[in-house]
């Protein structure tokens, strides 16, 4: 393996300040996430985990340069994101590779767009897939691989481009329990080798404890950061974590931040239809 | 390949084959059992020592060759022209509002007008020419083109942009990259609907005036109650048409090879 998955980036420090984001135009805007004060340092590994719809997936869009902010700041190593960027690599729950391109070539995707010399890219883009466990992959397309797989190379396509943050938007959310459980390792383990932020956003309390530095609990909409918990356990973390009491105590308190607050009762359970489910209460 | 899908395969073909031959097979029984008059509905043999004695003698004094080049050339300056532009424009209403604000009323005005009842218009402003026709075949692929690129160039999902913007592609990247190959399967599938119509539309515009091409010859002959020339010209177009098809799509196939596979 070559020294490219070393060349270390310069940082990784988020800052966010007194950050509001609206959705939508005119009389049918809303306001998504309210007041964030955030500082990350660098090569930290930091969860949001909230209910769906307290815009966690919209935080991360604004840091990824996808969506403006209607109200305050956020910076990355003190330079205000505007815009996307490859320093600001995202992973969506469902991949985004291009199906008309082998698995090796959807890798090299970000170099090629920034004008990286075909055999140079391509060897990049072997040492990542190693790197992810695919090596002997490449020559595949994509539907020829398992949905955990899919995301191991959408992650190697992310980390090719050494970006100082690494968003990722319920990135295994898509994937069996097995699967998922394998992926959390796996990301665990690739990340103490490469010198880069994490945003981690997930609903999934037992994957927000075992992977996080920090675990940010965000409130139902609009999304405020109720709690801030660092997370103690030493790494690498194995599995059996989970039965800790430690862990069990924080996801205790987490099933408590999480649970609707102030009397208010649960938004309606949605069929597939839209309605409200009878009895759902 | 597994043994099932070599005998579905195997099956697809004898059907298609089949098909065509007992369709055939019904057409000749029928005038063979004189259930028609010859002149409505000739045999099947009848209608193919016609088309032997053009490619032999010709037609109307006019090589054969010469009748389908004819045809062949404008259909092909048509459908190229009509294709690219319609598929380019089309590309660009489905990412660019402005654009697409540009183009909606008058393309959907002209859309639902059969370009046969433009037939009288485009002699009035082009003359009975190659002009009139081509230009009648040209607005028909162009517009099939144009919203079948469009509604391609939607195909493509938002994270799909907005990742490839995050690994550092601009927006012309993005277009070319991303949103053109997401098209593919859909302008592909608009291309064959095109081809089809255009070969419609030149039979017609071939009975402009002239005395070259297939639609020339069919209506020729029809006016002379050569009912078998008719039939021979009828499966010469048929012809092209079915090869024309197999083309685009075996094409289609070649380029869009991901199709169906996600």
């Amino acid at each position: 393996m070559t020294d490219s998955l070393t060349e270390a980036p310069p940082a990784g420090r988020i800052a966010i300040a007194g950050a509001g984001i609206r959705l939508g135009e005119g009389a049918a805007a809303f306001e998504v996430v309210r007041d964030i004060d955030l500082a990350i340092p660098p090569r930290q590994f930091v969860c949001l985990l909230g209910p769906s719809g307290c815009g966690k997936s919209t935080l991360l869009g604004a840091l990824a340069g996808h969506l403006g902010l209607a109200r305050g700041s956020l910076s990355l190593d003190g330079q205000p994101v505007a815009g996307p960027h490859p320093e600001r690599g995202i992973v969506f729950q469902q991949h985004t590779l291009l199906p008309w391109r082998r698995v090796l070539d959807n890798v090299a995707f970000g170099p090629k767009m920034r004008g990286v010399p075909r055999a140079e890219r391509l060897d990049r883009a072997r040492d990542f897939l190693a790197l992810v466990g695919l090596a002997d992959f490449a020559d595949r397309y994509p539907s020829e691989l398992s949905g955990g797989m899919q995301q191991r190379v959408e992650i190697a396509r992310v980390l090719i481009n050494q970006p100082r943050v690494l968003l990722m938007d319920e990135p295994f959310g898509a994937l069996d329990a097995q699967t998922r459980l394998m992926m959390q390792e796996l990301l665990l383990d690739i990340w103490t080798r490469l010198p880069t932020t994490v945003v981690f956003v997930t609903h999934d309390i037992d994957e927000a404890l075992f992977l996080g530095d920090r675990v940010l609990v965000m409130s139902a909409r609009p999304g405020r950061i109720l709690e801030d918990i660092p997370l103690a356990f030493p790494r690498p973390r194995g599995r059996d974590l989970v039965t800790d009491p430690d862990f069990v105590a924080l996801k205790r308190r987490c099933l408590d931040l999480l649970r609707p607050r102030d009397g208010r009762p649960p938004l309606p359970r949605l069929t597939p239809l839209g309605l409200p489910l009878a009895g759902a209460a | 390949m597994s043994t099932d899908e070599a005998t579905a395969r195997r099956r697809y073909r004898i059907l298609a084959v089949l098909s065509p031959l007992t369709l055939l097979g019904a057409w000749a029984f029928v005038t063979a059992q004189g259930l028609a008059t010859p002149t409505i509905l000739p045999s099947p043999l009848a209608v193919l020592a016609s088309l032997t004695d053009m490619v032999g003698h010709g037609y109307s004094g006019v090589d054969l060759a010469t009748h389908v080049l004819a045809s062949l050339r404008r259909v092909g300056i048509a459908f190229c022209g009509g294709a690219l532009l319609g598929t380019a424009i089309g590309l660009l209403r489905g990412r660019v509002p402005e654009i697409d604000a540009l183009f909606l009323v008058p393309s959907e005005l002209v859309r639902p007008i059969p370009p046969l009842g433009l037939i009288p218009l485009f002699i009035l402003w082009f003359g009975i020419g190659e002009t009139s026709k081509i230009l009648l075949i040209f607005l028909s692929v162009f517009l099939i083109a144009m919203v079948n690129a469009q509604a391609g160039a939607r195909a493509c999902s938002l994270d799909a942009l907005r990742a490839a913007r995050s690994m550092g592609a601009g927006r012309w990247q993005a277009f070319r990259f991303v949103v053109l190959p997401s098209a593919l399967p859909q302008i592909m599938t608009g291309l064959r609907v095109a081809m089809g119509t255009a070969l419609t539309i030149l039979v017609a515009a071939e009975l402009l005036g002239g005395d070259r091409g297939l639609g020339f010859l069919i209506l020729d002959a029809s006016s002379f109650f050569r009912t078998t020339y008719v039939f021979a010209g009828i499966v010469l177009v048929g012809l092209i048409g079915l090869a024309s098809d197999r083309a685009i799509a075996l094409l289609g196939r070649r380029i869009v090879h991901w199709e169906g596979k996600r």
